[in-house]
């Protein structure tokens, strides 16, 4: 029941998504940049930064 | 005149004074608060402990900033009622909806989070405390997207019309006023530049501990992240920048020709002026040094259009000051008798131009009889001080470039993990901390002055919209900000100096019920 419900939860989530790229896209295309990109940056520098950290600590051990 | 000119000077040189210094403060609050989300979601996903440490050091020096933006930005809001009450009573029921929201948005949203993010370290689990701390990056970004909302429409008034009834601008189109092209372009330009801020704020200090031995892997951490972040803020910030140039272009053409220098309209394919030395009075560069080709599609985003220089967008202004005569004259018939049809229809026929006639208004009382020589002075009014535009733009477009090149190398050395060898950048790393307030104080003189004389542009003149205080008020009022500002740079130095030299202090407390991975840093005693 659980997974169903965060299932139907994550479903809704994605819908609202989608919904608010069409509307932003739509009209508020520079907003949706931010958002893109501001995820884009987090996750790149975030991602990155513990990829790294991983392969340096690997080459040390 | 001569005292109301002296007012109107003292009032908008108090509010760049405010705004340049609050200016300050808002971009490494915008970025740093992104830049912790960043390293926290790095140690909720790693489990990391040195990621953790991490976020703690830099939410300190983030709380010192805000506390500081937020004040200075306390008084700006005030001094749109007291300095600029015309203003405010012209455009209030524009300009009071978004100012409104990021009010709530500044101190529910950002303040609350703020305080639940710096407190919150062993009361918080590890993912409601990151949570925490993304709601603190979206509340000062989007308290920094409701401010630019409403210089957007200062920038284009849009989804509005003016009521002659009320005798002022009326809201008809809220979507139209927050979906604006110039508020969204300005709004995303203008957070991405706090990014860059941010960025250049932790690699300096990062560099410092680096250059002296201390802190060693806190700080190559710190530094690694915050340049990745920073290189890919810096191609956001000049892409936007040149959208935000794109859409001005159109919007406001005295603004560019001034940045752009240009005198006589340029026919495509027109040159760049690299360096120049504007004459306004002469109408004309006393130097210039150019760059064939290049200006029509960095501008027009084409290749055939002209871009109208400042000889023809006064005579343009010359002939819209005449066409809007008429509406003004209208305007004050219609204040004594609302019902007079004729003189309703012959508003409504030139108000489009009602701005302009409120241009010559300074120098000639009754517009109607107003001579050939005011409104020729009015219309050269519509240019703005076009040397300081010029260069503040060249200024904020090079250093951005220079931010970049500098991130590159950054990222370079930092993945390559050989930084420690390279005492080079880590000197010079320091030195860039400024580099981006630099940036971003010019970027806000070429916004706000060359919109100049405008306060809402082609709507509403800046001679027109400042209170009708004294000189002695403004001088007192004026000297009080300068005192009191000066003081607050000083405690503001003070504590991030402080913060600074005693560096990571010991472990924060651990966000309580860690669900996830949690691993100690191998050089944990190197800390």
């Amino acid at each position: 029941m659980k997974q169903i419900l965060l299932f139907i939860f994550w479903l809704c989530v994605a819908m609202v998504a989608i919904a608010l790229t069409i509307v932003l896209g739509e009209r508020g295309a520079w907003y949706f940049a931010w958002v893109v990109g501001t995820v884009m940056i987090v996750l790149i520098a975030a991602a990155g930064t513990a990829i790294i950290d991983a392969r340096y600590e690997e080459e040390h051990d | 005149m001569q005292e109301l000119d002296t007012v109107i000077a003292l009032s908008r040189t108090q509010f760049a004074a405010t705004a340049l210094y609050h200016y300050l403060f808002v971009p490494l609050t915008l970025g740093l608060s992104v830049l912790l989300a960043t390293m926290e979601t790095i140690y909720v996903v790693t489990g990391r402990d040195i990621y953790r440490r991490m976020t703690h050091f830099w939410a300190k020096l983030f709380a010192i900033n805000f506390a500081l933006g937020v004040a200075t930005g306390l008084t700006m809001e005030f001094e749109f009622g007291t300095n600029w009450s015309t203003y405010s009573h012209f455009v209030g029921d524009i300009f009071g909806a978004p100012l409104a929201i990021e009010g709530l948005m500044a101190f529910f949203l950002e303040s609350t989070f703020v305080g639940l993010m710096l407190f919150g370290w062993g009361k918080l689990s590890r993912g409601k405390h990151l949570l925490v701390t993304y709601m603190v990056a979206l509340g000062s970004n989007l308290s920094a997207l409701w401010i630019l909302v409403a210089n957007g429409y200062m920038q284009k008034p849009i989804g509005s019309s003016f009521n002659p009834d009320t005798m002022r601008m009326e809201l008809t189109s809220f979507t139209d006023l927050i979906f604006s092209p110039e508020a969204q372009a300005k709004f995303v330009h203008t957070s991405i530049a706090g990014y860059l801020t941010a960025a250049l704020f932790v690699l300096g200090i990062s560099a410092f501990y680096m250059l002296r031995g201390r802190h060693l892997e806190l700080a190559k951490r710190s530094f690694r992240v915050a340049a990745l972040f920073g290189l890919f803020a810096s191609v956001g910030v000049i892409s936007l920048g040149d959208a935000l140039g794109f859409i001005n272009g159109s919007a406001q053409p005295t603004k560019l020709a001034a940045m752009e220098g240009l005198w006589e309209t340029a026919e495509a394919p027109a040159g760049f002026n690299l360096i120049a030395w504007p004459n306004q009075d002469e109408q004309r560069n006393d130097f210039e040094l150019q760059v064939p080709y290049l200006l029509t599609p960095l501008v027009t985003h084409g290749f055939e259009e002209s871009i109208p220089g400042v000889k023809d967008l006064v005579a343009d202004a010359e002939t819209k000051i005449r066409n809007g005569i008429p509406a003004l004259t209208a305007l004050r018939t219609l204040r004594e008798n609302p019902d007079d049809a004729q003189a309703l229809e012959q508003f409504e026929a030139h108000q489009d131009n009602l701005g302009y006639a409120l241009l010559v208004q300074r120098y000639a009382e009754d517009v109607s009889q107003a001579t050939d020589a005011q409104i020729a002075r009015a219309a050269a009014d519509t240019i703005p001080p076009v040397a300081t535009v010029f260069w503040s733009f060249r200024v904020m477009v090079g250093t951005a470039f220079l931010m970049m090149a500098f991130l590159i190398v950054s990222v370079i050395y930092s993945l390559r993990d050989t930084l420690l060898e390279k005492r080079w950048l880590l000197r010079v790393a320091p030195w860039m901390i400024p580099v981006p307030f630099i940036a971003n104080e010019a970027g806000w003189i070429v916004a706000e002055l060359g919109r100049q004389p405008w306060t809402v542009y082609g709507q509403l003149p800046t001679w027109l919209s400042a209170s009708t205080h004294s000189v002695e008020y403004m001088i007192f009022s004026l000297t009080g900000f300068v005192l009191l500002y000066t003081l607050f740079i000083i405690i503001e130095m003070f504590l991030m100096v402080k913060f600074i030299r005693l560096g990571p202090s010991e472990p924060a407390k651990a966000p309580v019920a860690d669900s996830g991975p949690h691993r100690h840093s191998s050089q944990w005693s190197e800390i």
